[in-house]
C-alpha cells in the first residue's frame, strides 16, 4: 500500500495519449473485408475512430510535483521547504517515449503502460531521480466528471499503481530531505507508484486532443506486496447517480496506521470533478466516519441512498476542499486525518469506514456517500492481465486482505466466463462476423479452487494450450476468468484475470512472403501511421529494402519500447517467422501449395444471440462509451444536493 | 562558393598539441549536425507516397551527415575530448549560418523542399573543392578557397603529424553500429584509424577530386542534390569529357506532392496552448530527447546508440504529422519543424 506511506509526494499535469484507433474496432482485423476508410478519422465501424494516426505514444506533458507528505504528518507544498516541490516530472529522454496500447480488440478496458521512464528534473533538466515504471493495466475505472465529458468525450477516469524500479538518485536529490526519508523508507531501491488518467479527449477541442489530466503519488515500496494494486483497504460508492448511471466516489483506496493514528484516503481516482482538468467547484459538506454497525448497501436505482444516523459513526472529520476549485490538483485528493482518537483508532481495527453528508431529505439522518467493502474484505489478483503463447504457463498472484492485513485461508474461486456468442453481419455489425471470447475452454488449464497462505498470498498457475484460430481472422482467443471469494460485494463486484492465448502457430525457418503476408497486412491495416510514415507493411519489397532496422525492432525484448509489433500481440514463433523472412526476404511466392492451417477453427460453443451476462453486457457497453460511439453522459448538477 | 571561414583551417595547421584540435572537432560535430534539420525539413515536406526519389536521395544523405556526426565525435573521443551535444548552444538558429561561418554568409533554413533550396543551399552546402562539371562548360580556372573538405583535411594532417600511432583516448567510447557497414563506422584506436575515418567524410560529402563517386562507388552528396536540381541520373557517359553525363533516367518531380510549408516555423508562431503548440512542442521534446541521448552515447556509453534510434522514429513521426497540419492563422500554410532547443523540463 507504500504509495500511501509516508513519505509520498503528489504531482499533476497531463499525459498525451497517442493511441492508434483502427484496432478498436474487431470487425477491422478481418483483412478480406478491410476498406481504405476503415483508416479515416470519424464514427462507426466504417470509419477508424479518433485516432487513426496513433502511434501509441504515452508521455508525461505539463506534470509537477505539487506536494509531500512526510512521516510527522506533515504536508509541504513550498518549494522553500522541500527542492523536489515544483519540480518537472517527465518521460523518458534519450529513448523513446513509452507506450499505451490494449490487450485485444475484445479487451479494451486493460490499456497498459509500457516501458514509461518517469524522471524528476530541475527546470534545467538536472536529475533527482529517474526509474522505470513496471507495465500495469487500467484498472477500477470509474466516472469522474460531472459535465459528462462534454468537452473531451470522455467523462470516465480509472488507475495505473504500479512500482518504480530502475531507480537512479541524482546528485540533487541529496539536497532533498524528502528524497532522501523516501531512499531509506523505501525496499529494493524500488518505488510505489499510483496514477489516475481523467479528462482525456478524443475531441479536438481545448488544444487539448490526445491530452489527458493525470494526478500521481509516488511513495516508499515495501517488499512482498503486490504491484498493480495498493495493499489497501477500500471505499466503494453506494449513491446512485442516475444522470451518471451509477455512483460518484465509486471506487477509493485508504490506509489506516494504528501506530501512527492516521488515516489515508485516497480520492485521487474517485473525487468527482466539474470537467475535464480537475476542477472542483461543488461544495457539499462530506465527512469521513467509522460506522458502528456493518454496512452492506449496493447503489441501484431502486434504492439511491441508504442512511446512516449519527449515533451509529464516529466522526473523522470533514473534507476541506470547498475553498479551492484547484483542490484536487494540488493535493492528488489524498486526505489524511493525523492524531486521530483511541477510539476511532480501535474502532478502524473491525469496522467500515464511511463517507458521510447530512441528508435533507431525512433530516438529522446522514446519506451514504461510499462505504467500505463488507467486512473490510479486499481480495485481488496482482498480474491480471496475460499474454500467453501455448505451452506457456504463468502463476497469477492472488492477495486477500481483511481490514488491511493479509488474511489466511481465504478460499477464492476462479471461472472462467462463458462464451460469447458470435455475431454476424447485420445492420448493427456491418463489416464482417464478429467471433465470440471465452472458447474453447480447453485453451487454458487452471485450478479453479485456491486459497490464501498463511501469508494471505495465493498461487494459482494457469497454463495455455494450443488452440486453432477460434477468431478467424484475429490471432488468438480473450477469456475473462472471474474470480470471487465466498461473499461478493456487490457494490464492487468481482474481478476478472483476462488472458489473450495467441494460436498454436509452428515457426517456419525458411518463409516466403506468403506465409507472413496476412499478419502484415493486417498490421498494415490497422496501423496506417507505420505504412503511411515508415514503411509499408503489406508490401514485401518496401519491407525487404527496410529489413535493418525492422529486425532491429522485432528482436527487441517486450520490454524493449521499441519492440514491435507495439501491440504485443504476436506469438513468439509467428514473430520469429517475421523475423526468419527478414533475415531471407523471399518475395516471390512458394512453388507448392502451402498447407493450410491443419485444424478447423474451434467451434463457438454458444449459438449467435445468446445472452450475455451482466458483466460481458457492461463491458460491451464501457467498450462503446471508450470509443465514443455511446450515447453520452448526462451532465449531473446537483451532485448529493437532495440526499 | 562555398567557404570556410579560414581562421579555422589556420587554427588546424598550427595546433600544437592534440588538445588543440578538440574544438575544431566539436565544430565539425556541430557543423555535421546543423545539416540535418534542414535536409530533414525537405524531405518531411514531401507527402508520404510522393516524389520517392527526392525522399530516397535526401535520406541517403541524411544518413550519412549522421555518419559523419559519429565519426568526428568517434575522432574526438579518440583524441582524449569530450563530445557536448546536449547544450543550447550546439543547435543553430535557423534560418541562419551555419557553424564555422560555412558558405560565407550562407543563410540556411528550414523550408519545404523546392529545386531551388536543393541549388541554392544543400548543393551550396555539399560544394566540392572543385566540383566536376559534367559536359557542360569547360573547367574554368581553380579558384583557391577551403571548403569543408580542406578543413578535414587540415584536422587529418595535424593528427598525422601530432597524434602517437596508439591515440590516447578511452577506447570504451568508440560507438559503433549495426547500422553502418563496419568499413565506414570503425573504432577509432590507432592515427590510421583517424586518418581513414576523415577520408570517409571527405569523400562521401564531396567525392574524389577527379570522380563524382566515394571510394564505395555512390555518388557524393553534392551530385546526388545535382541530379534532383537537374532532374535526372548521373550516369557513366563514354562519350561525355568526364565520363559521366545527367542523361540517366529523369527523376519526376511533382510540386503537388510537398506540403507547403511555412519557411522557419518556431513554436512561437502558433497560438500558445493549441493542438499544433502542444504538437510542436512534443517535436522539440524528441529533439532534446534525441540530442541528450546522443550526448549520452557518445560519453561512455555507446551502448544506447539504438536507443537514439528510435527517437529518431518518434521525432520523424511528429515532424511529419506536423508537416501534414495547417497553420493557424497562416492560410495557404502547413506547420514545419522548428528544430528548436528546449529542456522539456524548463517551463
Amino acid at each position: 500500500m507504500s504509495y500511501l506511506h509516508a513519505p509520498r509526494l503528489v504531482f499533476t499535469g497531463d499525459f498525451l495519449s497517442d493511441v492508434s484507433t483502427v484496432n478498436n474496432d474487431t470487425a477491422h482485423y478481418n483483412n478480406a473485408t478491410f476498406q481504405p476508410n476503415f483508416q479515416d478519422p470519424g464514427q462507426g465501424a466504417t470509419n477508424g475512430w479518433w485516432n487513426p494516426e496513433g502511434g501509441a505514444v504515452f508521455d508525461f506533458q505539463n506534470c509537477a510535483v505539487k506536494q509531500i507528505f512526510l512521516p510527522d504528518g506533515t504536508t509541504q507544498s513550498s518549494p522553500a521547504d522541500d527542492i523536489i516541490i515544483g519540480q518537472a516530472v517527465v518521460g523518458a529522454e534519450g529513448r523513446p517515449t513509452g507506450k499505451m496500447v490494449d490487450l485485444d480488440p475484445d479487451a479494451q478496458m486493460f490499456s497498459a503502460l509500457w516501458c514509461v521512464q518517469l524522471r524528476i528534473c530541475t527546470a534545467n533538466g538536472d536529475l533527482l531521480f529517474k526509474g522505470d515504471i513496471t507495465t500495469t493495466s487500467f484498472r477500477d475505472l470509474q466516472m469522474r466528471q460531472l459535465d459528462g465529458g462534454k468537452s473531451n468525450g470522455q467523462p470516465l477516469g480509472a488507475s495505473w499503481t504500479s512500482v518504480i524500479t530502475n531507480v537512479e538518485w541524482g546528485a540533487l536529490a541529496e539536497q532533498s530531505a524528502f528524497l532522501k526519508t523516501l531512499r531509506t523508507t523505501t525496499q529494493n531501491n524500488t518505488l510505489a507508484i499510483n496514477m489516475n488518467p481523467f479528462g482525456y479527449y478524443y475531441s479536438h477541442n481545448d488544444g487539448r486532443f490526445s491530452l489527458g489530466r493525470i494526478i500521481g503519488s509516488i511513495g516508499p515500496y515495501f517488499e512482498n506486496e503486490p504491484f498493480t494494486f495498493a495493499a489497501a483497504r477500500r471505499l466503494y460508492g453506494i449513491n446512485y447517480t442516475p444522470s451518471a448511471r451509477g455512483t460518484f466516489f465509486s471506487i477509493s483506496n485508504f490506509l489506516v496506521e494504528p501506530d501512527a493514528k492516521r488515516v489515508s484516503v485516497d480520492f485521487g481516482a474517485s473525487f468527482p470533478v466539474a470537467d475535464s482538468i480537475g476542477t472542483v467547484n461543488y461544495k457539499q459538506d462530506l465527512r469521513l466516519a467509522v460506522s458502528k454497525i456493518p454496512q452492506a448497501g449496493v447503489a441501484s436505482r431502486q434504492t439511491p441512498t441508504f442512511y446512516i444516523n449519527p449515533n451509529d459513526f464516529i466522526e473523522i472529520g470533514a473534507l476541506d476542499y470547498q475553498s479551492d476549485p484547484n483542490w484536487l490538483n494540488q493535493t492528488g485528493g489524498i486526505v489524511s486525518f493525523n492524531n486521530l482518537p483511541d477510539t476511532t483508532v480501535s474502532a478502524l481495527a473491525a469496522n467500515q469506514l464511511i463517507l458521510v453528508s447530512p441528508s435533507t431529505s431525512q433530516p438529522g439522518q446522514f446519506a451514504i456517500i461510499a462505504r467500505e467493502a463488507i467486512d473490510g474484505l479486499v481480495a485481488r489478483a496482482d498480474n491480471f492481465i496475460q499474454r500467453l503463447d501455448d505451452g506457456q504457463s504463468v502463476n497469477i498472484d492472488f492477495y486477500a486482505y481483511q481490514w488491511g492485513k493479509l488474511l489466511p485461508n481465504a478460499s477464492i474461486s476462479v471461472t472462467l466466463d462463458p462464451p460469447t456468442p458470435d455475431t454476424p453481419v447485420g445492420p448493427q455489425n456491418p463489416i464482417s462476423e464478429i467471433y465470440g471470447n471465452n472458447f474453447p475452454a480447453e485453451g487454458l488449464t487452471f485450478n479453479g479452487q485456491i486459497s490464501t497462505n498463511p501469508q494471505g498470498k495465493a498461487q494459482m498457475q494457469l497454463t495455455g494450450n494450443a488452440i486453432y484460430s477460434p477468431r478467424v481472422y484475429i490471432d488468438g482467443q480473450i477469456y475473462f476468468i472471474t474470480y470471487q471469494t465466498p461473499t461478493v460485494d456487490q457494490a464492487f463486484g468481482t474481478e476478472q484475470v483476462v488472458v489473450h492465448l495467441r494460436d498454436y502457430f509452428e515457426e517456419i525457418a525458411n518463409p516466403v512472403w506468403g506465409d507472413i503476408s496476412e499478419m502484415m497486412i493486417q498490421y498494415s491495416n490497422l496501423y496506417p501511421i507505420m505504412s503511411k510514415y515508415v514503411v509499408n507493411l503489406a508490401d514485401p519489397e518496401a519491407l525487404a529494402e527496410k529489413k535493418k532496422i525492422l529486425i532491429f525492432a522485432f528482436s527487441r525484448d517486450m520490454n524493449d519500447t521499441m519492440h514491435m509489433p507495439v501491440t504485443r500481440d504476436l506469438s513468439s514463433t509467428k514473430r520469429n517467422t517475421i523475423l526468419n523472412w527478414l533475415h531471407n526476404p523471399q518475395i516471390a511466392p512458394k512453388p507448392v501449395v502451402r498447407s493450410e492451417a491443419r485444424e478447423a477453427k474451434a467451434a463457438n460453443p454458444v449459438a449467435p444471440g445468446t445472452a450475455l451476462t451482466d458483466k460481458q453486457a457492461s463491458y460491451k457497453e464501457a467498450v462503446k462509451a471508450k470509443n465514443g460511439s455511446f450515447p453520452g453522459f448526462a451532465a449531473t448538477n446537483d451532485l448529493f444536493e437532495n440526499l | 562558393m562555398l567557404q570556410i571561414d579560414s581562421r579555422y583551417i589556420e587554427k588546424a595547421l598550427t595546433a600544437n598539441a592534440l588538445e588543440e584540435l578538440y574544438p575544431l572537432l566539436q565544430n565539425a560535430i556541430e557543423l555535421e549536425h546543423s545539416t540535418i534539420p534542414p535536409y530533414l525539413t525537405a524531405m518531411f515536406s514531401l507527402n508520404p507516397g510522393t516524389n520517392p526519389v527526392q525522399r530516397q536521395i535526401i535520406h541517403s544523405i541524411v544518413i550519412e551527415e549522421m555518419l559523419h556526426m559519429t565519426i568526428a565525435a568517434n575522432i574526438l573521443n579518440a583524441l582524449g575530448g569530450k563530445p557536448v551535444i546536449n547544450s543550447a548552444d550546439f543547435v543553430p538558429e535557423y534560418p541562419g549560418p551555419l557553424p564555422m561561418g560555412i558558405g560565407n554568409g550562407l543563410i540556411v533554413g528550414l523550408e519545404k523542399y523546392s529545386t531551388d533550396v536543393v541549388k541554392n543551399v544543400f548543393m551550396e552546402i555539399e560544394e566540392p573543392e572543385n566540383p566536376i562539371v559534367f559536359k557542360s562548360v569547360s573547367l574554368a580556372e581553380m579558384p583557391t578557397y577551403s571548403t569543408i573538405g580542406a578543413f578535414y583535411q587540415a584536422i587529418q594532417q595535424k593528427i598525422e603529424e601530432l597524434a602517437p600511432d596508439e591515440l590516447p583516448g578511452d577506447k570504451s567510447k568508440q560507438v559503433t553500429s549495426s547500422f553502418f557497414p563496419a568499413d565506414e563506422l570503425f573504432p577509432i584506436y590507432t592515427k590510421q584509424n583517424a586518418i581513414d575515418a576523415i577520408n570517409i567524410i571527405i569523400e562521401q560529402g564531396e567525392g574524389t577530386s577527379t570522380s563524382p563517386l566515394d571510394q564505395e562507388d555512390e555518388l557524393a552528396h553534392y551530385y546526388r542534390f545535382e541530379e534532383l536540381y537537374k532532374g535526372k541520373r548521373l550516369v557513366k557517359d563514354d562519350t561525355a569529357p568526364n565520363g559521366y553525363s545527367f542523361s540517366g533516367p529523369p527523376i519526376p518531380f511533382s510540386p503537388d506532392g510537398v506540403f507547403p510549408l511555412f519557411p522557419n516555423t518556431k513554436t512561437s508562431m502558433l497560438p500558445v496552448g493549441s493542438e499544433e503548440w502542444n504538437r510542436m512542442n512534443e517535436f522539440n521534446t524528441s529533439y532534446y530527447s534525441l540530442l541528450s541521448g546522443l550526448h549520452t552515447t557518445f560519453n561512455g556509453q555507446p551502448g544506447m546508440l539504438d536507443n537514439t534510434v528510435g527517437v529518431m522514429y518518434d521525432l520523424k513521426l511528429t515532424a511529419q504529422k506536423l508537416c501534414a497540419t495547417p497553420f493557424p492563422g497562416k492560410p495557404g500554410y502547413n506547420i514545419g519543424p522548428s528544430f528548436e532547443f528546449i529542456v522539456p523540463a524548463g517551463s
